[in-house]
């Protein structure tokens, strides 16, 4: 396999991050990885941002959201000329700036490392994200190796073994 | 607000990367390496998260699948490895067929199993040209169903050690 970021494909490893790929070209890559360690950052790296986009749980609306939200659509209505023109200049509360930044921040992010990766020493084994049907599958495939080994031994596989 | 422009110049400062592919890996254990040592090697929290993602009875049969093959004894598990690893780096289409046969074999009759067997690490010892001939042999023809004898084929070919 070539090179995803080097021949400037890093949708692949995007893909693969979010397990989106098929089983083969998934094991392809994962032997790329063995020998790239720029890629397996990258990878590495969208892992973390798919957690923290899963770990971000939207607020909850209150129940009379809609009421006030009327409310000041309203009171917009009745503004005068000054006020409109100023009000997109207020600053924001904090509480609704920081979640606000944070996923700015985030996406920015995402969208740098895609178009410059860093370079990196080896990156940590522990950085890599198995998903769990790639591991059920390799458990298949394991299972029917297993049961062929042991088929001329004295050990024959438990039905249910691994 | 201060924090995102200070993120942006870290990023930024990072530069444009090169591939950098390592020399090759000479040992036995990074040469076996396949999903489930990776998998071994998350923490606790990020396997968990990645089973979350299952319904809960198929992700306590993996855990416990898991279970048993890491609790395997330590010879079986390396010869288990190193078939693996020689199936891991056949093509998909390789992989395929042997992955047919394999299951064809499995509902062989259990009498049946042991001396299939043992025709295919017989053949996969022999020479090419020795091997063509046991395979378009009479003996050979007769002792094997045309199933059976696909099976030995196949899994001799393709599985060589």
């Amino acid at each position: 396999m070539n090179c995803p970021i080097e021949s400037r494909e890093p949708e692949i490893l995007v893909a693969y991050a979010a397990g989106e790929l098929e089983l083969e070209t998934a094991r392809a890559l994962e032997r790329h990885l063995d020998g790239c360690a720029a890629c397996r950052l990258m990878v590495a790296d969208q892992a973390v941002v798919w957690r923290a986009l899963d770990a971000w749980e939207a607020p909850s609306v209150s129940p009379d959201f809609d009421r006030r939200l009327y409310r000041r659509i309203d009171d917009g209505v009745r503004l005068t000329w000054w006020e409109r023109i100023t009000r997109p200049f207020r600053p924001m509360p904090l509480r609704q700036a920081l979640p606000l930044t944070a996923s700015a921040g985030l996406l920015l992010m995402a969208g740098l490392l895609l178009q410059h990766p860093t370079p990196v020493a080896p990156a940590a084994p522990a950085g890599q994200i198995v998903r769990a049907n790639q591991v059920e599958r390799t458990l298949d495939d394991l299972e029917l190796l297993r049961h062929f080994n042991a088929a001329d031994t004295d050990q024959s596989p438990h039905p249910d073994a691994m | 607000m201060a924090i995102l422009p200070a993120l942006l110049l870290a990023a930024m400062a990072g530069g444009q990367a090169k591939c950098q592919q390592e020399p090759e890996k000479p040992t036995a254990q990074q040469i076996l390496e396949n999903s489930i040592d990776r998998w071994n090697r998350m923490s606790p929290e990020e396997r968990e998260r990645e089973l979350a993602k299952l319904p809960p009875a198929r992700a306590r049969v993996i855990r416990q699948r898991i279970w048993r093959y890491n609790h395997m004894r330590p010879e079986e598990q390396q010869a288990l490895r190193e078939r693996y690893q020689t199936f891991s780096q056949l093509s998909p289409e390789k992989q395929q067929i042997v992955r047919r046969r394999l299951q064809e074999f499995r509902e062989l009759p259990a009498a049946r199993q042991p001396i299939v067997h043992r025709e295919v690490e017989r053949v996969r010892l022999l020479p090419e040209a020795q091997r063509e001939a046991t395979f378009n042999g009479e003996p050979f023809r007769s002792q094997f169903s045309p199933a059976e004898q696909a099976m030995i084929r196949d899994l001799s070919t393709y599985l060589p050690n």
